[in-house]
């Protein structure tokens, strides 16, 4: 007797399966691997601050080697190292360290001024650049008194380079007191100087050798005061900040008692200069103890932050969403219903990754999801997605999973380039710290963009069903035109209302309602646009495929006004990825009216061709 | 005949193609003048696009209208929005949610004009512990003459700016003198050497949103035929300059139009936070005192990012600082409009509650 497997039954357990396979793959991430030798993930956990707020280390390893090198991730001899890794080397072993590549350079002139000519190879370590510090900061100089529209390629990736070295400096300067000495004797000698002073007041403080030593150590220490990326001491006293390892021992003689961390990082430098791991985890260990003792939320804080970092929640949802784009393409080529159920599945654990991420972000920053540009990308992505999915869940024809992952996956793109800009939870500056209308504003105008995007990506798949008459039907028509009147609909709504808050923001700021500021200006267009799709198709000015046309427009538009007002330079400064962002709005508005000509294609012309390749085949 | 001629009229004038019309072209005037503010600065742009009632380019000597300009156009919109109101929607109680959006959208616009013609912004900056009675217009100027008067008063007579054009005699009421305009350039540069002053050496206007052109004029003092004299007035000449009529003193200078207020403002403290270890603003606050003479106020007030001074029908916002933080610059704004917009958003919002509602009861009430 011969067993018949069922392959209808386990093809029904496909979605299930695919779900906890990419959970299996989600949780791997999250488990750090005991590390041998030195305990770089301790390490990164250790609380600092940096950029006018408190976060781990490894958030300062990653912004910064993302700057330098736009990855967060660094490869010596064939290996991958964290993060927090080379900034430990960096930190407390910089000869090494100089020999890493880290410094990304795409500009063949200034490859040129280097004196290197161009190959494959992209990154450079600081020792090749080390001898021509001194020319790169004088060509950027002369290249900053050129007004930044007017720069070439070469004075901005010059200016660039010596705003990468100055970071690379102040990074190494943040601990450059405790290197190339035996740190911890030299605090242990300072600290028994002070007290020789303090129980023998009859010697002249100035001239014993104690206090000349003692006078030598503490301007050794100062010089590197104001040179730091970063202050890892915690508060000495209730009411001071947290200190720059500089000025360590200065707040010793301010307030009586050695601050905080400043023995430890000592015995992570000596630990380091002695090669010694076992040493160097041992002062980790006991620092971070140290610390949860005193300021147990503030570690925790720092905690949650590196498991967010590790996550990358946003970088695994983007992959995802690739995923459940190929699924429904499977499904629209060979029908089969299990197809479309697995990326209906993936795509609610790509946005529960998404979701996730978001709602960690507000948690940590203690601020609505939208406060920067890198910000608004994860959050459109995030509304389109949401949109999509309830465009699914009631048409069930797989068109929504198909915009949600197109949507979500091209604006975390987006994002992820935005990151290579420094810290994505920056400080908001004065006039933009209000979390009233950051919540309220902020999030109406960013939702009004996703579903300005849905909206465009269904008309997009509208056209091109259309043109190549990719199961086109009566029925496929009416299920996206009513799609996307819905959509226009909401957007409509939230894109007005988003704006209109917005000037009732300035108005309680500066007084000015509408400012004609190319930020409203391009919000306004996205208004008008919606409402001209309404009244067109009210009208019947505009038929379905006229809305579907202009529903593809929305996105150009939309583009251009979350994009394209950045790059006017009115009042703005000018960002060195700009250009190459640029670019990339030129390829995509011209993709768009590509797909907007093919509706221009007559419904005859089409029919013709049908025949032809019915007739063919 | 007449009368159903005129109705075909309205009708068009509230019909959906006009509409459109409205949007097509203010989409297309918001995006030329967007576009324009990188070259020519915010201001210009404004005012050549959004402020005026038509825009032109010039071909062969002649303005050619291209555009219909700000003015123009919201005006289409309003004669666009009451036709349709009239003619459209009636007061049908299915589409009544609609209407009351258009009312909406209505004073929305309404109120944007009449903020364009009422509205009065102007600086006024004080430095710690002074006081300031008076405030400043950014882009408006004046040429005061001031004549003093018994008891540490000034006589003021405000000429403004807009009279100032070339070749052309200035009467004075109550003075018995005349100005004659010999030269009038909206931005200069002053160099030394000149019969009556500086040489006033032409410059085009500036389209850097954060300069001011240095607006400069070569004035006569006429009695009657007689030149008293002759005198170069200058934004960067803040010096005023002396003479005499009939044994009376008079000064005169060109300056930025002030606007004097019935109490004054003194600058107690200011402060200015950054968090720490950069240079990103946190916080600017101004600790001010309030004087009103007349009604005998006398308090302490703190204006602060978000969060301005209301006082007699003028707001007081927190808009710059200078000279390493002892210098306070406030934005002050006069608009009686400024509840339009206000208005405009809850009348919308009601009016979309009520279209979404309305639908939704009546597909309800279908499907029973």
């Amino acid at each position: 007797m011969s067993k018949v497997i069922d392959l209808s039954k386990i093809a029904t357990k496909l979605p299930l399966a695919l779900v906890l396979l990419v959970i299996l793959w989600l949780a791997s991430s999250l488990r750090s691997e005991p590390q041998a030798g030195f305990d770089a993930a301790s390490f990164a956990k250790i609380p600092v601050l940096s950029g006018g707020r408190i976060k781990p280390i490894d958030t300062v390893a990653r912004t910064s080697l993302l700057m330098l090198s736009g990855k967060q991730t660094l490869r010596v001899d064939e290996r991958s190292v964290s993060a927090s890794a080379w900034l430990l080397d960096m930190l407390f072993q910089p000869d090494k360290a100089d020999s890493y590549n880290v410094f990304r350079i795409d500009e063949p002139e200034v490859l040129g001024l280097i004196g290197i000519q161009q190959q494959t190879q992209t990154t450079f370590p600081f020792k090749t650049l080390a001898p021509f510090t001194a020319e790169i900061g004088k060509q950027a100089d002369r290249a900053e008194m050129v007004e930044s529209v007017n720069r070439s390629l070469f004075q901005t990736g010059v200016i660039n380079l010596r705003n990468k070295l100055e970071l690379y400096f102040r990074l190494q300067h943040s601990a450059r007191p405790l290197v190339g000495q035996n740190a911890v004797k030299t605090l242990i000698t300072f600290e028994e100087d002070l007290g020789t002073n303090e129980h023998s007041p009859q010697s002249a403080p100035q001239s014993s050798p104690e206090a000349q030593r003692r006078q030598a150590v503490l301007q050794q220490f100062q010089r590197s005061a104001g040179q730091a990326e970063f202050r890892p001491l915690p508060p000495p006293a209730p009411g001071a900040g947290w200190l720059p390892i500089a000025e360590g021992l200065s707040a010793r003689l301010k307030y009586g008692k050695m601050p905080l961390g400043l023995l430890s990082f000592a015995q992570m430098a000596d630990a380091c200069r002695a090669d010694s791991a076992a040493d160097f985890n041992k002062a980790v260990s006991d620092y971070l103890s140290a610390l949860t003792l005193n300021l147990p939320q503030v570690v925790s804080h720092a905690g949650s932050e590196e498991i967010f970092n590790r996550f990358e929640p946003f970088y695994k949802s983007m992959l995802i969403y690739v995923v459940v784009f190929l699924a429904v393409s499977l499904y629209w080529l060979f029908r089969s219903n299990v197809l479309n159920r697995s990326a209906f599945a993936l795509l609610l654990l790509a946005f529960a990754v998404h979701t996730s991420g978001l709602f960690l972000r507000i948690v940590l920053q203690g601020r609505p999801p939208v406060t920067n540009l890198y910000s608004s990308a994860v959050f459109v992505g995030w509304g389109a997605v949401c949109l999509g999915i309830l465009l699914e869940w009631i048409f069930r024809t797989g068109v929504g999973s198909a915009v949600a992952a197109a949507v979500g996956f091209i604006t975390l793109i987006i994002a992820h380039h935005l990151a290579l800009q420094g810290d994505t939870m920056e400080m908001m500056r004065a006039v933009l710290d209000s979390n009233f209308w950051l919540a309220t504003h902020v999030v109406c105008i960013t939702i009004g963009y996703s579903s300005m995007f849905i909206s465009g990506a269904v008309g997009i798949v509208y056209l091109v069903r259309r043109a190549f008459d990719l199961g086109w039907s009566d029925e496929a028509q009416s299920v996206l035109s009513r799609m996307v009147y819905g959509i226009v609909c909401f957007s409509a709504v939230f894109t007005f209302v988003g704006t209109v808050l917005g000037g009732i923001w300035a108005d309680q700021s500066w007084g000015r309602f509408w400012g004609w500021d190319p930020k409203e200006n391009g919000a306004m267009l996205i208004v008008l646009w919606t409402i001209m799709i309404l009244h067109a198709r009210a009208g019947k000015i505009a038929g379905e495929k006229g809305v579907m046309m202009m529903a593809v427009c929305g996105n150009i538009i939309t583009a251009g006004a979350w994009f394209g007002v950045n790059m006017l330079n009115v009042g703005l400064h000018s960002y060195g990825y700009m250009d190459k962002a640029f670019d990339w709005l030129v390829i995509f508005v011209c993709s768009q009216l590509l797909i907007m000509a093919l509706g221009f294609v007559p419904e005859r012309a089409l029919r013709l061709a049908r025949l032809r390749t019915a007739r063919s085949s | 005949m007449d009368s159903q001629a005129a109705a075909k009229f309205f009708r068009s004038l509230g019909s959906t193609w006009f509409s459109l019309i409205c949007m097509g072209l203010t989409m297309l005037l918001v995006i030329a003048g967007t576009l324009a503010q990188a070259n020519m600065g915010t201001f210009a742009a404004q005012a050549r696009f959004f402020n005026s009632f038509f825009v032109s380019t010039h071909v062969g000597g002649f303005r050619l209208p291209v555009l219909p300009g700000g003015l123009t156009l919201a005006g289409l919109w309003l004669l666009s929005l009451s036709s349709s109101l009239i003619t459209k929607f009636g007061f049908y109680r299915r589409n009544f949610g609609l209407l009351v959006t258009h009312c909406g959208i209505f004073i929305l616009i309404l109120g944007q004009l009449l903020t364009q013609l009422l509205a009065q912004e102007s600086m006024m900056a004080i430095e710690k512990g002074q006081t300031g009675d008076y405030s400043e217009s950014r882009r408006q100027i004046e040429l005061a003459v001031t004549q003093n008067l018994p008891g540490e008063q000034e006589q003021l007579t405000s000429v403004p700016g807009s009279l100032l054009t070339p070749l052309r005699t200035i009467e004075l009421p109550n003075l018995p003198f005349s100005i004659y305009v010999e030269q009038f350039f909206q931005n200069a540069q002053l160099k030394p050497g000149g019969a009556a002053g500086p040489n006033i050496i032409e410059l085009p206007p500036t389209n850097d949103d954060d300069e001011i052109d240095n607006t400069a004029a070569l004035l006569q003092i006429k009695e009657g035929a007689k030149i008293i004299g002759r005198f170069v007035v200058a934004l960067a000449l803040s010096q005023r300059q002396e003479f005499s009529v009939n044994g009376e003193t008079y000064h005169i200078a060109l300056r930025q139009k002030r606007y004097y207020l019935p109490f004054s403002l003194t600058l107690k403290n200011f402060t200015h936070e950054v968090y720490p270890g950069t240079d990103i603003p946190k916080n600017f606050a101004s600790q001010v005192h309030l004087q009103n003479p007349t009604t005998g106020e006398s308090r302490d007030a703190l204006i602060y990012m978000n969060h301005p001074l209301r006082y007699a029908g003028m707001t007081f916002y927190q808009a710059s600082y200078g000279k390493n933080d002892t210098l306070s610059i406030f934005q002050v704004v006069k608009n009686p409009a400024w509840v339009t917009p206000y208005l405009s958003c809850a009348i919308v919002t009601l009016g979309l509650v009520l279209q979404f509602s309305l639908t939704f009861f009546r597909t309800r009430q279908q499907s029973l």
